[in-house]
């Protein structure tokens, strides 16, 4: 009759789950890194647009990915997508509070009035990569400086709204998942964004 | 697009506002998409390890846990159960006062010294016919 432990050890050896098993987390863990790979530069513009600073953007994104990797990597990968835009949507408004609670406070401190926190931007980060001509450059700042200044106007869903729907192109089940609410109010928040982007910029601007 | 679910088609402010945004996604410096990626690598490699072990990579562990607790309680049975072992004398316990004065009371104890008494020839008897005297 086996013993305590060798009972266990034919057991263990018996079991051939385990390197099925690993199989499966590499296999989730190559399509987690793919689908972030492929959401990550509009999920940073997206940030940035909303918060007006790369450095939080990128904290924000980071933090997204961390939060998702480690909380729902298991989940289905279609369940993906609107799972990171709620946990950055999310990860934005934090910020924003805290950086109104802070600016609150700051009120109150002599001295200047700047976020001291705040580090002077690299310059290189100004510096566009060869591309379009400069003059299409240029006007094509100017029209996203002009809708990025009007989406900022918009109130907070019905900005997240326009962006989920508009620009991360999802459908409007996704956003109502991404944003926590029901799917008449995506369409209502978003029919209400594309008016007031429309009163302020014109049809095509 | 905000027309989807009405069957048109997206309106010119949102085509042209797509168009600038993926632009503007495309001309994102190599600066910020090296710290995109790096970004990624650290998230998954920060999830991979906080990853909860499948429950048979824990089974090691429970074995010996549950092998050093079987020990405990079988010990502790043991223990409880164990018959007490004296060495030396046995204690002169209440009992054997009680079987002392049984005998000590009883009121028939003459009675049987004088029987042995009686029968005297035939232990005489019976000692010779062991000594291998044959009977008279």
């Amino acid at each position: 009759m086996p013993g305590f432990g060798t009972l266990t050890a034919d057991w263990m050896v018996a079991d051939s789950s385990a390197p099925a098993t690993r199989g499966v987390v590499l296999e989730q863990t190559r399509a987690l890194d793919k689908f972030l790979a492929e959401v990550e530069r509009r999920a940073f513009r997206m940030a940035q647009m909303a918060l007006r600073d790369p450095d939080d953007a990128m904290d924000v994104v980071q933090d997204t990915m961390l939060k998702l990797a480690r909380n729902y990597a298991t989940r289905p990968s279609e369940e993906w997508r609107p799972l990171f835009y709620r946990i950055l949507e999310n990860g934005v408004r934090d910020l924003q509070r805290r950086r109104t609670v802070r600016k609150r406070f700051m009120t109150w401190l002599p001295g200047p009035k700047e976020d001291p926190d705040h580090e002077a931007q690299d310059p290189l980060e100004s510096v566009a990569d060869n591309g379009p001509a400069v003059p299409d450059i240029l006007m094509q700042d100017q029209a996203m400086q002009k809708l990025e200044a009007s989406l900022r106007e918009l109130p907070a869903r019905q900005r997240e709204a326009f962006m989920l729907r508009n620009f991360e192109g999802m459908d409007v089940a996704e956003t109502a998942t991404a944003m926590g609410c029901s799917q008449g109010s995506v369409k209502t928040h978003y029919s209400r964004a594309v008016h007031t982007l429309r009163e302020q910029l014109g049809e095509v601007w | 697009m905000s027309e989807e679910n009405l069957g048109l088609e997206p309106t010119a402010l949102e085509e042209r506002s797509r168009a600038l945004f993926l632009d503007s996604v495309e001309r994102i410096d190599m600066r910020t998409r090296s710290r995109l990626t790096r970004a990624r690598h650290a998230a998954l490699e920060a999830a991979e390890r906080t990853r909860p072990r499948a429950w048979f990579m824990r089974m090691p562990v429970m074995t010996s846990a549950a092998g050093v607790a079987a020990a405990a309680v079988l010990g502790v049975s043991l223990w409880m159960h164990a018959p007490a072992v004296h060495h030396g004398p046995p204690p002169a316990d209440a009992a054997n006062f009680e079987d002392l004065d049984i005998v000590a009371a009883s009121d028939n104890s003459q009675d049987n010294v004088e029987m042995l008494q009686d029968d005297l020839d035939f232990y005489a008897w019976a000692e010779k016919t062991q000594g291998g005297e044959p009977a008279a």
